[in-house]
């Protein structure tokens, strides 16, 4: 199952999916547009353990996670 | 009478332990327990050890190569170190909204370690002071 984790203030948001299910893959998808287009960052990891930046929706990540938008404090 | 105690003495018990066991589950599914579990899985094995020791972790910023600590905390919680650790400038800059300390940590680190220019560009400087939650030991 793959997973798109939505930080919020219950720590955060968890969605599974089925990356081998075209319908799921499409909702997926549009949550990660949504999510993006509201400004949130989306962010993987790699399989050595580093962290990137995504601004495409990747349907082959096991984990995708979402953070708001930053601001000074 | 000595069975009816007995069964008492061991009716409070069980309502002790279970009063125990719950505050245990409420405080491991807290909010703030939800996001250092979020934090430790995205954090690497040395930044992961770092904070179970010291409740900080460094990172390296991917635009300078600078150095910065992230304490456990939600706000006024990253400075820039120098060679020796030592806290050169504070950079306060937070994820929008109410997030709680754990998931705060890991999007600041994922901003330094990704974009931290932006990160920068965003977040507004201070003199580091130190605090008891906040002590600095030399690299």
């Amino acid at each position: 199952m793959a997973t798109q984790i939505v930080m919020d203030h219950t720590g955060d948001t968890r969605h599974y999916f089925d990356a081998n299910d075209a319908q799921a893959l499409a909702k997926a998808e549009e949550q990660f547009k949504k999510l993006t287009g509201d400004g949130f960052t989306a962010a993987v990891r790699t399989a050595a353990g580093d962290v990137s930046q995504i601004r495409a929706f990747d349907p082959t990540a096991e984990e995708t996670l979402f953070f708001p938008r930053l601001v000074g404090g | 009478m000595f069975s009816f105690r007995r069964s008492a003495v061991a009716a409070r018990l069980r309502i002790r332990a279970l009063r125990r066991l719950s505050r245990i589950f409420s405080s491991e599914n807290s909010s703030e327990a939800r996001g250092r579990r979020l934090l430790r899985s995205w954090l690497t094995a040395g930044q992961r050890a770092q904070f179970d020791a010291n409740r900080y972790f460094d990172v390296v910023g991917c635009d300078s190569g600078r150095r910065y600590r992230i304490h456990y905390g939600t706000m006024t919680n990253v400075h820039e170190i120098d060679a020796a650790c030592r806290p050169k400038i504070g950079w306060c800059f937070v994820p929008a909204g109410y997030l709680v300390a754990g998931d705060i940590m890991l999007a600041q680190k994922i901003a330094l370690e990704t974009n931290e220019f932006g990160a920068l560009a965003v977040a507004n400087s201070f003199v580091p002071k130190e605090t008891p939650s906040n002590i600095y030991v030399p690299c």
